[in-house]
């Protein structure tokens, strides 16, 4: 057994500790009492050791994966988004990071059926867009309304509305609309970059402790309701004059899995649909795997014939 | 999991009184009754108020409020096909090219279409110019304006459209809101005054910045701090945009990066700038015609980005 002394943990300041011990002359408790509160105090504040096979049985039970919906992409993240998992997309401008989004939000709406909440913060969310890649994957109108109405959009344009929402969204479990709202299954961000860059850089370090905290929103929100979590970001060149990922280290350890993605060979006058995705953080493919896709896949028509869709 | 009190719009003297009296986190400041009279106290509560969280509409509203909106033509046919009928509203567009290829001629034509009477399938409304280079043209501005009424006064057929001839005249074209701005500093506080200014005066759809790189490119040594500038005023200008249904057109200049053994052209300001805009159109000189491509659109399937004649306005 220890005596209580001041700053034996944080908050514990002398005042308190005088407070204390004047209120236990006064309250005539005893040891035994204090020890029991004590051990009771230590049982709530603690955290559990869990078992390897119980976290995996956890895991199996709680883990969905859900696919892009454009199947290079698929390739190179392991068959999709894992629930539980935030994966960053990083790009230069026009290499297709909102497209991929909008890809991923219709695939989910449409064809698995859950919600997805779609925070835009650039303004370049176009429901039209949206529309026309649903017309590409299904031909029903039924299904398109309601695919349109398990997208659920946020318009935020300053890192304190985004604290908000991320705080709101926890707070009321992930439902947006009570009437009629799927399980929501994905919370995608475009782009993240674009709130907390303008923050960053200055001699004051409220832009540093505002992204660590979205951060830390941003984990516990897809830890505690399995979601899978999708931002953008935008990229920066190194000394070097390689592309890397903006926003800097602290960042890079968020997502649990990263792809960079390169915009269309400038060199000719004629501009293509062609990008490349790689992978430079992931914990179940090597890094640096590569692969080419094609942006146009989210507007092929139907009667494409099945030879040209080996291209895409 | 508790949200930290320096979280939150506050400046910072109010965050170190409320630290100094032990509130740390939004939960301690929840249970506070009213009674506490002072502006800053009251202030603060209003933030932690839970009816203020951020709304969300699904994709379905979101459709039906974008098609109400008319886009702005552009009078160019293989443009405005291009771009679906025109530049969309309530978003930022960035045009870049060379010096000479018709960057403020577009900027002109735009100002006067957006005035074009609801009746004949354009908009109404006005249009804010601001102009940071003095290369606004009076003169070519009254010609583009006279040539709209003719084009207009030609199409008309019934009395609606008559009624509104009348009062769609070059005078009241030419009576846009025009602003100079001759420095960064006073461009930075217009776009800052941008959001009192709209809600004085409503009828402005469309704002046009031309250019945003001029200011921005004389005199500046800082280059992290210019990036910052930009986008924060690129960040303010897309929020406006989307609020309140209004376009922001904004025009930039070109610059050479040299890549080992040779160069090329591309947009001013650096590569951080790509990102602002939602929709970017290069305007290129290719075998002598004037060509534009939409380098970066979010709206647009891939598979029409394509290369469009630009004819000379008359």
């Amino acid at each position: 057994m220890v005596v209580l002394r001041a700053h034996m943990c944080p908050g514990l300041e002398l005042q308190l500790v005088r407070d204390l011990r004047e209120c236990v002359c006064n309250a005539y408790l005893c040891v035994k009492a204090l020890l029991a509160i004590r051990r009771v105090l230590l049982a709530q504040h603690t955290a559990f050791p869990v078992s390897g096979a119980d976290l995996y049985e956890d895991l199996l039970s709680s883990t969905a994966i859900l696919s892009t919906g454009h199947p290079r992409l698929d390739e190179l993240l392991d068959s999709g988004l894992y629930t539980g998992e935030l994966t960053e997309l990083s790009g230069g401008p026009g290499t297709g990071k909102t497209q991929v989004c909008f890809g991923v939000a219709v695939h989910i709406a449409l064809h698995l059926k859950q919600g997805v909440i779609f925070i835009d913060t650039t303004g370049g969310i176009t429901a039209t867009r949206l529309h026309q890649m649903l017309q590409t994957e299904s031909s029903s109108l039924e299904e398109q309304i309601a695919a349109l109405q398990r997208i659920h959009v946020f318009q935020l344009f300053d890192v304190f509305s985004l604290l908000d929402c991320l705080c709101s969204l926890r707070r009321s479990g992930l439902q947006p609309v009570a009437v009629g709202g799927a399980c929501v299954r994905a919370v995608i961000i475009d782009s993240v970059s674009a709130v907390i860059s303008p923050l960053l850089g200055t001699r004051h370090t409220e832009g540093m402790s505002l992204m660590m905290q979205v951060a830390a929103l941003l984990k516990a929100l897809v830890k505690d309701f399995s979601v899978a979590a999708l931002v953008t970001n935008h990229v920066t060149r190194s000394v070097g004059g390689a592309v890397r990922p903006a926003l800097g280290v602290s960042w890079s350890h968020l997502p649990r899995t990263r792809l960079l993605l390169e915009g269309p060979d400038r060199s000719t006058h004629s501009f293509s649909s062609l990008r490349s995705a790689t992978l430079i953080k992931s914990s179940r493919q090597p890094c640096h795997m590569r692969v080419e896709f094609d942006l146009s896949w989210w507007s092929r028509s139907k009667e494409v014939p099945s030879a040209k869709r080996k291209h895409s | 999991m508790q949200r930290p009190v320096w979280s939150l719009p506050l400046s910072s003297a109010v965050i170190s009184k409320l630290n100094r009296r032990g509130y740390q986190c939004t939960a301690d400041i929840e249970h506070l009754t009213t009674g506490v009279k002072e502006e800053e106290a009251s202030e603060v509560l209003d933030l932690v108020d839970h009816q203020r969280y951020p709304v969300s509409i699904t994709a379905l509203e979101l459709l039906q409020r974008e098609a109400e909106l008319k886009p702005i033509v552009t009078f160019c046919s293989e443009l405005d096909r291009a771009l679906g009928g025109g530049i969309p509203l309530g978003k930022t567009i960035e045009l870049c090219g060379v010096p000479g290829i018709g960057k403020t001629q577009l900027c002109l034509q735009l100002a006067v279409d957006v005035q074009i009477p609801e009746c004949f399938g354009g908009l109404g409304a006005q249009c804010l110019f601001i102009d940071t280079e003095g290369t606004f043209f009076l003169e070519r501005l009254r010609e583009m304006a006279a040539a709209v009424v003719r084009h207009c006064s030609l199409l008309t057929e019934d009395q609606e459209q008559q009624d509104a001839m009348r009062t769609f005249t070059v005078e009241k074209i030419l009576s846009n809101l025009f602003v100079r701005c001759d420095d960064s500093m006073e461009l930075l506080s217009q776009i800052s005054d941008l959001p009192a200014f709209l809600s004085d005066h409503p009828e402005v759809r469309l704002i046009i910045i031309d250019s945003i790189a001029f200011p921005f490119r004389l005199h500046f040594e800082d280059l992290p701090l210019r990036t910052r500038l930009l986008l924060g005023a690129a960040h303010q200008l897309a929020a406006l945009a989307t609020t309140r249904n209004t376009t922001v057109v904004m025009t930039n200049q070109m610059t050479t990066r040299v890549q080992g053994e040779g160069s090329r052209l591309i947009p001013a300001l650096g590569e951080n700038w790509g990102h602002a805009a939602n929709i970017r159109l290069l305007l290129q000189w290719i075998d002598c015609k004037r060509m534009a491509t939409i380098i970066k659109s979010s709206i647009f399937s891939v598979s029409i980005i394509l290369s469009v004649l630009l004819p000379v306005h008359t």
